[in-house]
């Protein structure tokens, strides 16, 4: 790939800039849909339609902006990293695909359920199973995307594998964690959304205490596998950095504490808070691990780069945007801030 | 630095569980035959964005409608633009709930069916779409929720901010997704080196020829298709005898913007085509079914066909009934000019003729219905009959206005067909063929992706017309209280509830049928 290093060369801050805002909106993605998603997964455990219509209904002033953020990530890694887009995307083909689907079937469940009388179950249901589906395939995606995928070696480098290189154990294993995961994150949400006298507040308590512990075994089985499978994981991990993922792993385990701490104290906020932390923080230190890595063992970030005149011209034109999308989406939770209780969205 | 190897992976330790079936895919790919997969993947990003274009430019339209009658609520106080904007705003949730539905989709596809394209492209089309999302779709979502949810929640200032901005965030959006198509019809600005796309003028880029037309055309069908929709349905309601003095506001508002949009529309299409005709000589000669540039006698063709059956084999018409010098008029503005036939291009670059010959006449003849329909009311208003007792003595007037909301639809369709054939088999025109932007697929993918996208977006589809129709049905919401600003009650995210919130009364309003 020398020769496309050779365009993009000049502009290697930008390129690290760069990747690190799309993981900024790949994380804002999962800490703000995740709990979307998760009080979806959530919803199919509990039969009462009646239920199901409230977490809709807690969720519909933010949903879509919350998801939107996906769009975001996808979008920039379009435009800044172009050459890992039409790869990446194309070895991701199926799991993509179900993700998609979940999408397709999740909105229009989300927008329809609150208009139908007799088609209210088939809403119900979608909205369940969509987000289950979104879930699993995201994280079937995370983890193939950690393994990595083979390139031809034309001019521009394509993926050339096969449509189910994607499918392995560790893929499927990340694509329970993720679902795993969600579900306390939604259980979490559900927790700060409702009130506090409600039926759904108490149930989400048991749900989230049992995803807690499903989600530190699913967690720390994927992190062990990580390190015997990945090289590059085992390397940054023991190397010469090895205090600073010591540190990262004892804030993370605090922050576990706190939040459990918070949780059943009832403050709820804190609680939703911390548990955004922690994915934070794991987040971060993944990307600390993959650096400079863009697919790992495929493509670094500087591989993957746009040619620089047109990084720049992104740059130029996006970098300013970007607070002012956070802020205007800041406002908009503030404005959707209420608690609510189980009869909302049935004004009749 | 540290660099990754071309090819295989270095570290790759796959545990290979799956290895059989993987070994079968394998082979299955080598099996594939490349005309075909070339074929389905147009094929399943056809379905997909044809799908897709149903919503946009309702949204488009209807946000616009929506600030205006919110403004006309401000600035009269009048009760009956508060419900009007309510009700059509129910419509509009729906109809953008779709939208959103099948549009992801869009954002990723061009990666999954048209990864070489995609990163070849990439340094201009990939930036563009980056554009759309961060200054677009983001924006427009972020103020949605406001806009929908808001009423009661924020003050009437800052919800009418919310609507624009709502209206505003998705033309622009209209805009980018413009840019990016029309560049691959007229690829200025760009170069190719080392196999990508490198921009060298990104003005001459992003206000390439194409655009400069096509923009306005597809913004103008946007707010042509909204104000059609909002005439048809307060049609309907007239037609019905249901709140029909309140439903005249809408209808004489929306017809009176079309007297001037509808032909306008017309005025622009006729530009674009010009502009083809400039930029894409095959792409005319196809919609035109124009095969050959001279006549026997050598003078210039100048015939244009009202309708023929291509043989593109042959190269020529089975039959076609042409009426002399109107394609010169309709191209050139002039009695007898020389048109480009399509004998000028080898065979291997003519784009298909059947479909973009007859999608291009069926939107023709949509856009010329309505320009007739919005005249007649104009006629009607002329005459001083434009009231509801008037027009429910004229019932075919309120059921032409009520067919016309379909009309937009199929000349969008057809539109975009017609666009997306003739420029084939380019997929940035002259630069890159389809074939070879298509990623390397295996055909039971392809047809899995096919199958399950029908599904999908045939439930979108068929659900957002049926809840159109059961709120349509259902009508305006006459007894609710008004929402003038913030009617604040509600609780802050981690406050004690300090009592129960009344039954009945939820914190959040969420409009219900």
């Amino acid at each position: 790939m020398q020769h496309i290093m050779d365009i993009t060369h000049g502009y290697q801050w930008l390129t690290v800039i760069w990747w690190l805002l799309i993981g900024l909106f790949v994380v804002l993605y999962i800490i703000l849909d995740g709990a979307d998603l998760g009080s979806g997964i959530y919803s199919l455990f509990n039969s009462d339609s009646e239920e199901r219509g409230a977490i809709m209904a807690s969720m519909a002033g933010t949903w879509d902006a919350n998801e939107t953020w996906l769009v975001v990530a996808g979008g920039a890694i379009f435009g800044t990293f172009p050459l890992a887009y039409g790869s990446l995307f194309h070895y991701l083909m199926i799991p993509l695909m179900v993700v998609l689907w979940g999408i397709i079937i999740r909105a229009v469940s989300l927008e329809f359920h609150h208009y139908s009388k007799r088609s209210r179950k088939i809403w119900d249901w979608g909205f369940g199973i969509g987000s289950l589906a979104t879930t699993f395939a995201a994280g079937v995606s995370l983890g193939a995307f950690l393994q990595g995928f083979s390139m031809s070696t034309s001019q521009v480098p394509t993926f050339n594998g096969g449509a189910m290189d994607f499918l392995t154990p560790f893929s499927l294993l990340t694509g329970v964690t993720a679902v795993i995961a969600a579900s306390l994150a939604g259980g979490t949400y559900l927790r700060a959304r409702f009130n506090r006298d409600t039926e759904i507040y108490a149930k989400a308590l048991k749900w989230t205490d049992l995803m807690f512990y499903l989600a530190l075994v699913a967690i720390l089985v994927t992190v062990a596998w990580t390190f015997i499978q990945f090289p590059w994981a085992r390397d940054k991990w023991i190397g010469t950095y090895w205090w600073a993922y010591v540190i990262a792993g004892a804030i993370v385990l605090y922050a576990t504490w706190s939040m459990r701490k918070a949780s059943r104290e009832q403050r709820d906020i804190t609680a939703m808070l911390w548990l955004a932390s922690i994915v934070f923080i794991n987040f971060g230190t993944m990307m600390a691990t993959l650096y400079p890595w863009f697919v790992p063992g495929t493509m670094t970030i500087f591989d993957a780069a746009n040619p620089s005149n047109s990084l720049a011209a992104f740059s130029y034109a996006m970098l300013g945007f970007v607070p002012v999308m956070l802020s205007y989406n800041f406002y908009q939770a503030w404005v959707f801030r209420a608690r609510l209780h189980k009869l909302v969205g049935y004004a009749h | 630095m540290i660099r990754a190897e071309v090819g295989q992976p270095q570290f790759s330790t796959q545990i290979t569980l799956f290895g059989a079936r993987r070994a079968i895919y394998y082979r299955e790919k080598k099996m594939t035959d490349p005309t075909l997969m070339t074929d389905l993947a147009r094929l399943d990003f056809a379905w997909i964005t044809t799908m897709h274009i149903l919503y946009p430019p309702l949204t488009i339209g209807l946000a616009s409608f929506l600030l205006y009658s919110e403004w006309r609520w401000l600035k009269t106080d009048n009760d009956e633009w508060y419900r009007l904007t309510r009700f059509f705003e129910k419509l509009f949730i729906i109809n953008f709930g779709a939208g959103v539905a099948t549009g992801v989709t869009m954002e990723m596809s061009f990666g999954i069916l048209f990864g070489p394209f995609s990163q070849a492209a990439g340094p201009f089309f990939g930036n563009i779409l980056g554009y759309e999302t961060i200054t677009a779709f983001m924006y427009e979502a972020g103020f949605i929720g406001l806009m929908i949810f808001g009423w009661g929640k924020i003050s009437k200032k800052m919800h009418i901010f919310a609507t624009f901005n709502v209206a505003f965030s998705s033309m622009l959006s209209a805009m980018w997704i413009l840019v990016a198509n029309s560049w691959m019809q007229s690829p200025t600005g760009v170069h190719l080196e080392k196999g990508l796309f490198l921009v060298d003028d990104w003005t001459a880029a992003i206000f390439n020829p194409n655009f400069l037309t096509a923009f306005p055309h597809m913004f103008i069908a946007s707010i042509e298709i909204g104000l059609f929709f909002v005439a048809g349905i307060s049609a309907w309601m007239i037609y019905k005898n249901r709140h029909a003095q309140m439903f005249m506001r809408t209808l004489t508002a929306s017809l009176m913007a079309l007297v001037i949009v509808a032909p306008l529309q017309v005025y622009i299409g006729d530009e674009l085509g010009r502009t083809v005709a400039e930029h894409d000589p095959a792409a005319l000669a196809a919609m035109e079914g124009h095969w050959h540039t001279y006549n026997a006698d050598g003078s210039p063709n100048t015939s244009w066909n009202l309708i023929a059956w291509p043989d593109e084999e042959k190269g020529t018409n089975t039959f076609q009934i042409g009426i002399p010098h109107v394609l010169s008029l309709l191209e050139d503005h002039k009695w007898v000019s020389t048109v480009k036939g399509l004998d000028q291009f080898k065979p291997e670059d003519r784009p298909p003729v059947l479909a973009p010959f007859y999608a291009f006449r069926i939107m023709v003849a949509a856009g010329g219905i309505l320009m007739l329909v919005a005249f007649w009311a104009l006629y009607l208003r002329y005459k001083g009959k434009f009231s509801a007792e008037e027009l429910q003595r004229r019932p075919w007037f309120l059921r032409a206005i009520i067919f016309s909301a379909i009309l937009p639809y199929i000349a969008i369709w057809t539109g975009w067909w017609t666009r997306e054939i003739a420029r084939q088999p380019w997929l940035v025109h002259g630069l890159m063929r389809t074939s070879e932007g298509v990623s390397q697929m295996s055909i039971a993918a392809e047809i899995a992706w096919f199958i399950g996208f029908v599904f999908f977006d045939l439930v979108v589809w068929i659900g957002a017309w049926y809840f159109f129709s059961k709120v349509v049905r259902t009508g305006p919401d006459m007894n609710e209280e008004i929402m003038h600003g913030v009617q604040d009650d509600a609780l802050s995210l981690g406050q004690m509830p300090k009592k129960h919130p009344p039954e009945g009364k939820p914190l959040i309003e969420r409009p219900t049928v």
